[in-house]
């Protein structure tokens, strides 16, 4: 059989299949830990107390929940979906682990999981409300943060009772190895969640649903699972971040999610991924949220107000969403060759 | 009289003036070639039928005339001036209008509507006037004899042959100079009325080009027929003076066989059967019933729209079937998903029409994409490594003939072939007995072609079974052991060996059953 030589898949001459290989997801990446150190450099000029190693420590101890959190986001994002109901996941967290764990017996830590997995059920019956029932995402995960929310207010009557069990506060205010501990207990997080999302087989499916699910399901992939699973770890994550909040201010509140709704989805925008699915890195995402934290410590060290602090949030996104653009990334492309 | 018609078929440009003129049209989208010499003359008053097989080129010329995508090359004149549409709206204001196979009725909107869109008549405020369409609508549906349709409906909620017509009437409300019938009778039972309205409207003194792959339909309305083959224009004939053997080979050409079958005969015929299929109904299907042995290649010919999509679909696991029966190695299965046909006994697995939408995925590299199916196989406690992939990947890869080079690039920026080859390997990857394949080798160039030929048969000669579809009939008859040419959702007629030739096929796939000798 004569062997017709292959057309290359790019038009120019030579090889340039090997930056080509220099994907999106890395220059993403790349981009965001640069501005975020850039951005801690500059802080420098604005006050001198900002970008000192205590500065940094400060902002990845901040950091933790976001990171956390936009994890979850992220997974549901890469699926082709989008979870709202983070905000009251994390308010169910951290009401169960101050009004039922820390109210009965502070140091049950056993019960702390327990807590978990009331969160993923949530987390589950959206997934299954998406999947099974057809609900678009985001009216369904609206659907279910509104219901937890009113349990959550029946529940405590509007005024939310307890302790901080000794657990999450030990998460948060100790030191390990010289270092806080949370910043530790991150590290390990970000870790695992790139062993599952870039090396295990369940992460290839996820990509795979993401980018096409018709394809994906002629390929053998097990679609429903696969479209179920990241809702449920989404919540999980929610609830270890109420959790951890409860842990580090000591009690807990029933808006105490309320405001990072839009930096999990900014989060897991900034650090390239599509908004579609398919797409991105976890570790981009990580660097979005740092960012995002990084940018919200100077601006309370700047004195600005809350309010101007979402404008600049909003704003970050909708620039992240018009660089997304393929062709301007093509441009960008191009200029790093 | 036979004779009279002769001569009127012969007298084109003296009975009857010159509508449209199209010569030396040509259209490439990119490296294909859709439409690469065709002339084209149509008289007015005259029905003109323009045949050909799947891929001559026939929509491509279609959309050229109503202005839907523009030649590379070529003029047109209509009525005897320089014609260059640049939209179908442009089209339409010379004249031209299209009824198109794929309906392009707006669902959501009424039957009058959609008969007046775009420029609905307005009220005095400059706001449309429902009910001035409504009226305007009722009497256009009047006027073509389809009283019994409410304008008033929603055109969704109309049967399938209803919105066919209503399709029919829009174009020909629009067509002074031109009619465009793109397969008008594929959802219609009977031609009495559209013939009838087709004789209306040459009365008119407009040109008809009519497109169908029934030939006797054609005969019944057409005077004169343009073939098309590969992008080219064979011939211009009166029909009157055409046997339908002269028009299958004009559709086919009198190719040297070199698509001859150079294969022995792999199957083991006394083996039990791999697949048995009975009664299989639904989608376009009609009780079709089969069977496949392990080392056997069975091919299916059909033209568009014959119930192949289907038939693939539901031993995919993709759709359900209406009736019917079928059993893998003798089990009773049902197919309930894809994946569930990976793992029903031996394992079906499908390689789907689409390559882009339902085939590639498209950010993943291109080792990912064929060990999708079989991940678990390849990864260690579910934890798999790039370099994994790659070793799993490479040995289905090099059956296809894919450099392994290519494995750890995004499969989107691959060559269509190669995306080809990554796809067929995957399904050969997954280790299933037998193989789906539908349009193996569509978009690709004529070494991926070899190398997937290669790899077909190199599975079935290891013992698998193999039924794929294909668009081109020389491939169905250079491949397969076996053929079943389906028309209309049935089986029609049935070859085996040496008598799967070109010629015939075309007959059967066509529905004429004595067409070989």
């Amino acid at each position: 059989m004569t062997q017709t030589p292959e057309p290359t898949p790019f038009t120019q001459a030579g090889d340039t299949r090997t930056s080509a290989k220099i994907s999106r997801d890395t220059i993403s990446a790349v981009s965001v830990a640069v501005l975020c150190v850039l951005l801690l450099l500059s802080a420098r000029l604005v006050s001198p107390a900002l970008g000192s190693w205590t500065q940094v420590e400060t902002v990845l101890v901040l950091g933790f929940f976001l990171v956390v959190l936009s994890y979850g986001q992220g997974l549901v994002i890469l699926s082709g979906g989008l979870d709202l109901s983070l905000p009251a996941t994390i308010t169910l967290g951290g009401i169960l682990a101050t009004s039922w764990v820390g109210a009965n017996d502070p140091n049950a830590w056993y019960l702390l999981p327990v807590v978990l997995m009331i969160c993923g059920l949530v987390g589950l019956m959206s997934g299954i409300g998406v999947v099974w029932l057809k609900v678009p995402p985001f009216i369904m995960t609206m659907a279910m943060s509104i219901i937890v929310a009113s349990a959550l207010l029946g529940y405590t009557n509007g005024t939310p009772r307890g302790a901080a069990p000794t657990a999450a506060v030990a998460l948060m205010k100790t030191e390990l190895l010289g270092l806080p501990t949370p910043v530790i207990v991150l590290v390990a997080f970000v870790a695992m969640g790139w062993l599952f999302q870039s090396r295990s087989i369940y992460g290839r499916y996820l990509y795979a649903i993401g980018t096409n699910l018709d394809a994906a399901r002629i390929a053998g992939v097990p679609v429903t699972m696969m479209q179920i699973l990241p809702y449920v770890i989404s919540a999980m994550c929610a609830g270890f971040v109420g959790i951890a909040l409860v842990g580090y201010s000591s009690g807990a509140t029933l808006r105490m999610g309320d405001d990072y709704l839009l930096p999990s989805i900014a989060a897991v925008v900034i650090g390239g991924s599509s908004i579609l699915g398919g797409r991105g890195t976890n570790l981009g995402t990580v660097g979005g949220a740092i960012l995002l934290t990084t940018l919200g410590t100077i601006i309370s060290a700047l004195g600005m107000e809350f309010g101007l602090r979402t404008v600049i949030e909003g704003s970050i996104v909708l620039f992240a969403l018009l660089l997304l653009r393929e062709e301007l990334f093509q441009k960008l492309r191009n200029l790093w060759r | 009289m036979l004779g009279a018609r002769h001569d009127a078929a012969r007298a084109v440009g003296e009975a009857h003036s010159v509508a449209l003129l199209a010569e030396g049209l040509r259209k490439a989208y990119g490296a294909t070639v859709a439409l690469e010499h065709a002339d084209i003359s149509l008289a007015a008053g005259k029905v003109h039928a323009l045949l050909g097989e799947n891929g001559a080129g026939k929509s491509t010329l279609v959309r050229i005339l109503t202005g839907a995508v523009r030649p590379d090359a070529g003029t047109l004149e209509l009525n005897g001036s320089y014609y260059a549409p640049q939209t179908l709206i442009e089209a339409r204001s010379y004249g031209v209008a299209t009824a198109f196979q794929e309906l392009s009725l707006v669902p959501n909107l009424t039957v009058a509507q959609n008969l007046l869109l775009p420029d609905m008549p307005r009220g005095p405020l400059g706001l449309v006037s429902f009910r001035r369409v409504l009226e305007m609508g009722s009497d256009i549906l009047a006027r073509h004899g389809l009283q019994r349709i409410d304008p008033a409906t929603q055109v969704a909620l109309l049967p399938l042959a209803e919105r066919q017509r209503i399709e029919i009437v829009r174009a020909m409300e629009n067509a002074s100079s031109l009619l465009i019938l793109d397969e008008p009778t594929a959802a219609l039972a009977e031609t009495d009325w559209l013939f009838d309205r087709i004789r209306m409207m040459t009365a008119r003194n407009v040109a008809v080009l009519y497109i169908s792959h029934r030939l006797a339909e054609v005969r019944e309305i057409c005077s004169d027929a343009t073939v098309l083959r590969n992008g080219r224009s064979i011939a211009s004939v009166g029909l009157a003076e055409a046997s339908d053997d002269d028009i299958f080979e004009m559709m086919v050409g009198r190719r040297v066989d070199h698509t001859a079958r150079n294969r022995a005969a792999s199957r083991l015929s006394d083996a039990a059967p791999r697949l048995s299929v009975k009664g299989l109904s639904g989608h376009g299907l009609k009780d079709i019933s089969f069977e496949l042995r392990p080392g056997e290649v069975l091919g299916i010919a059909a033209l568009e729209g014959q119930g192949q999509r289907g038939l693939f679909r539901m031993l995919a696991g993709l759709t359900v079937p209406e009736r019917g029966a079928v059993q893998i190695d003798g089990l009773p299965t049902t197919l309930s998903s894809p994946r569930q046909a990976l793992r029903a006994a031996s394992g079906i697995a499908y390689l789907p029409e689409e390559r882009k939408t339902e085939g590639i995925l498209a950010g993943l590299t291109a080792a990912t994409n064929v060990v999708l199916p079989v991940l678990p196989g390849a990864a260690y406690a579910a934890m798999i490594t790039p370099q994994a992939e790659l070793r799993a990947a490479g040995p289905s890869a090099t059956k296809v003939d894919m450099s392994p080079r290519y494995l750890d690039f995004a499969i989107g920026d691959l060559s269509g072939g190669n995306q080809q080859k990554a796809l067929v390997a995957r399904t050969l990857a997954t280790g299933a007995k037998t193989l789906l394949l539908f349009d193996p080798t569509r978009g690709v160039d004529v070494g991926t072609k070899q190398s997937i030929y290669a790899a077909i048969r190199a599975f079935a000669e290891q013992g698998g079974s193999v039924i794929f579809y294909s668009s081109e009939l020389p491939e169905v008859v250079q491949l397969a052991d076996r053929c079943l040419a389906l028309y209309d959702g049935r089986v029609f007629q049935a070859f085996e060996g040496d008598a799967i030739a070109e010629q015939a096929l075309v007959a059967a796939i066509h529905g004429h059953a004595g067409g070989h000798h």
